[in-house]
């Protein structure tokens, strides 16, 4: 339910309705939705901001400082951490 | 009514919560229904509150800039309680609605009068959430025409911190109190 309100708030915001809180507070109680919601909507903001300055890590996978050139090198346009490799 | 009930206001007893209640009061944004709902998580409400009151009333951006801003990112959240709310300073310094409307739907038309910095930082806020992808290295070098670094990243954090609070708004089916 989390993950979900987490991908409505930003794909489809009308989704999240009366009957959508009414499942939400079947796990949650009301100051942990508020908890939640706020998590959510800053990061919904700053990921947004962060994507477009494209940045890339400070430091390559074996741990060594990097030029922001060499780690688009090393990086591509994916993150790392989204790389299935990364999760093993 | 929000999804959420506000807490009640004598149930908010940390002073430090109080006194950011109290700014926000005094500025108008965000008023007390805010607060009285992110209370809820006390420990987020203190950062939450203070961050939203000194992205927006303070810094080296032009407050009126940054109201129409704001309530530009409100209304394309489709949060209509803090699109609601008005900054007392920036009515004091003599924004009209005119002026947020004209800032909000036609800010590059020539005829409203928007410097060519407020064109860019308008911009900047009406594409970072309808297309992202247009705010590239390219956008970015025509914003350091108008903006240095420092108030680039003053204005892209604000815009991704209140774009980010309407959107939690909008969810909790939030309204104004009056």
């Amino acid at each position: 339910m989390a993950l979900r309100y987490s991908e409505l708030m930003s794909v489809d915001p009308d989704a999240v309705d009366a009957a959508f809180f009414d499942e939400l507070r079947q796990h949650y109680s009301d100051d942990e939705i508020v908890e939640l919601g706020a998590f959510i909507g800053f990061n919904l903001g700053y990921h947004t901001f962060f994507g477009t300055l494209k940045f890339y890590p400070l430091f390559s996978p074996d741990g060594r400082l990097v030029s922001q050139a060499e780690s688009e090198k090393l990086y591509g346009a994916a993150p790392a951490s989204l790389k299935p490799e990364a999760a093993e | 009514m929000s999804h959420i009930a506000p807490l009640p206001l004598d149930a908010i007893t940390d002073p430090e919560l109080r006194a950011l209640m109290a700014e926000g009061e005094a500025l108008g944004v965000p008023d007390d229904l805010f607060a009285r709902i992110v209370a809820r998580a006390p420990k987020q409400a203190v950062p939450l509150m203070r961050a939203l009151l000194m992205s927006h009333a303070q810094g080296d951006v032009d407050h009126k800039l940054k109201e129409i801003m704001r309530i530009l990112l409100a209304r394309f959240a489709g949060d209509k309680y803090l699109a609601s709310l008005r900054s007392n300073k920036a009515r004091a310094m003599g924004l009209t609605e005119t002026r947020i409307d004209d800032g909000c739907f036609a800010y590059e038309d020539d005829g409203k009068g928007f410097s060519e910095a407020e064109k860019c930082a308008l911009r900047y806020a009406d594409l970072m959430f309808l297309d992202a992808n247009q705010v590239d290295k390219a956008f970015y070098d025509e914003m350091k025409k108008h903006w240095s670094e420092a108030q680039i990243m003053e204005l892209g954090a604000f815009i991704a911190f209140h774009y980010g609070m309407a959107m939690f708004m909008r969810s909790l089916g939030t309204k104004a109190a009056s």
